[in-house]
């Protein structure tokens, strides 16, 4: 459930009294059509809110949390877990540390590898949102968010395929793992690392912290699911071809 | 209302097969046009308005009537072919196209001509549902006549549905999936039209409803399959 529209006009007016809706458009780059929709129908997207929150530079973290359905984002956040900061870890980004860990004759830095290296691509990734849930996933994690919010699991599948999930489904899927609500919001791309908490440098000490083997062995498994994903479009883009040869 | 239903899918056909003239002049997949003009031909033979002049033309002998069931066999046989072969369907190409629905064409031609041949069929009526020879051998003959006749296009759409829903639910592109639908839903009203015999009398004109359904599911089916082909070398160029 997006937030409702008439706490969100009570929160737009307690923050910017003076402001009109054409103001707050266009220094969020929010349509005026979309917010116009999103009133009217009286959802608003946490999007938006976000949106505007990080045009009034302010905190859109607490911003979130000063509404009902996100207050358990008040407070001091639990911060991620390190098996999380890897998860937002793009696979180039794990397999480059990979070479960079070997020795200099395969192009390799040694063991000064995580000063040479680039800096690691900002979260979220391709695949970031099953990504967070698979490192959170005690095997049971899917039922158990199923069971609370009444998602059947294929629609629960189905999302992280596509690389997304609600804030709400999120935030669910944090409390019945037990773990920080910020992981989540980060892997959707709801807010930047920086907005949640996150300290600068928490993903690439977590990507330090893993032995060499734990390192080959994430990035071999992101590797195997690449393929699969790259596997299966090439085979859509074959039958879409089939398709057009015979029908188009 | 029947009228009004039967002219507006003569319109839609003929406009999608003229739509079709120019790719077929460029050769690319002259078979579709042959489709979209045959169905043409058949929605314009169950039309009264036509079907009587050019029966009267032919003799007043219902050998228009004939002549339609043998464009619906051509549209169903051609369309059921290049739809399975499309969708990459090995099975229903067999069953298509293969031994099994060559036997399965031949059966349905020899019931089909035999009892048309052996009935008394003098005195054009559009549908044959009111011959003046209403003995009940002639009646018989006739029914056997229909049934063969609506017996091959359900037994086309049973071949192509397991893959067409496939396509349907696969994680192709949105138009093609669509056409997949639109194309299921054609061959389901095809499957129907053949137990459409079954529907007491008062509710007869329920047929009308599903043959046109069927009809325009195969159409708009396809069509949107050459659209979304369309759009996709468009966005190609843009790029």
């Amino acid at each position: 459930m997006p937030l409702p529209a008439k706490a969100f006009q009570l929160w737009l007016h307690g923050v910017a009294p003076t402001a009109s809706t054409a103001d707050i458009c266009r220094i969020s780059g929010i349509k005026r059509t979309t917010l116009a929709q999103q009133l009217v129908r009286g959802k608003v997207a946490e999007t938006t809110l976000v949106s505007i929150s990080r045009a009034l530079k302010r905190s859109p973290l607490e911003d979130l949390a000063s509404f009902d359905s996100f207050a358990e984002l008040a407070g001091q956040p639990q911060p991620p877990t390190p098996a999380e900061l890897v998860s937002q870890i793009a696979t180039m980004d794990l397999l480059r540390s990979v070479i960079s860990r070997s020795s200099p004759a395969y192009g390799g830095f040694g063991d000064d590898s995580s000063r040479l290296t680039p800096a690691l691509s900002p979260a979220p990734h391709a695949t970031s949102v099953r990504n967070w849930v698979d490192a959170i996933d005690d095997g049971e994690l899917r039922h158990r968010v199923s069971a609370a919010t009444g998602v059947a699991p294929q629609n629960y599948s189905a999302q992280l395929t596509a690389n997304r999930l609600s804030p709400e489904l999120a935030v669910a899927t944090a409390r019945a793992a037990g773990v920080g609500f910020t992981g989540g919001l980060v892997a959707t791309g709801l807010l930047t690392e920086h907005e949640a908490g996150w300290a600068p440098e928490a993903r690439q000490a977590a990507l330090d912290a893993l032995s060499d083997g734990e390192l080959t062995a994430l990035a071999g498994e992101r590797l195997q699911s690449l393929g699969r994903t790259l596997r299966r479009q090439e085979q859509e883009h074959e039958q879409t071809k089939k398709i057009w040869e015979n029908l188009g | 209302m029947i009228a009004v239903l039967q002219w507006t899918t003569l319109a839609v056909c003929a406009l999608v097969a003229v739509l079709r003239v120019p790719s077929a002049l460029r050769g690319e997949n002259r078979s579709l046009f042959g489709i979209f003009a045959l169905a043409t031909f058949a929605i314009m033979l169950s039309i009264n308005a036509i079907y009587l002049p050019v029966d009267a033309w032919l003799g007043s002998e219902n050998y228009a009537n004939l002549i339609l069931r043998f464009l619906i066999y051509g549209v169903v046989l051609l369309a059921g072919y290049k739809i399975a072969k499309g969708f990459d369907a090995q099975r229903s190409i067999w069953l298509i196209a293969g031994p099994v629905g060559l036997t399965v064409l031949a059966l349905v031609t020899v019931a089909t001509v035999v009892p048309f041949l052996l009935a008394n069929t003098a005195g054009s009526s559009t549908g044959l549902g009111t011959l003046p020879d209403q003995s009940a051998n002639n009646v018989d003959l006739i029914k056997l006549y229909t049934v063969a006749g609506r017996f091959y296009p359900s037994f086309v759409a049973a071949c192509l549905l397991p893959a067409t829903m496939r396509t349907m639910r696969s994680g192709l592109p949105r138009l093609p999936r669509s056409g997949a639908a639109v194309l299921a839903v054609g061959a389901s009203a095809m499957i129907l039209l053949s137990l459409s015999d079954l529907l007491p009398r008062h509710l007869a004109y329920l047929q009308y409803f599903i043959s046109s359904t069927a009809i325009l599911g195969l159409v708009l089916g396809l069509t949107l399959m050459w659209l979304s082909r369309v759009l996709a070398a468009k966005r190609l160029v843009r790029r």
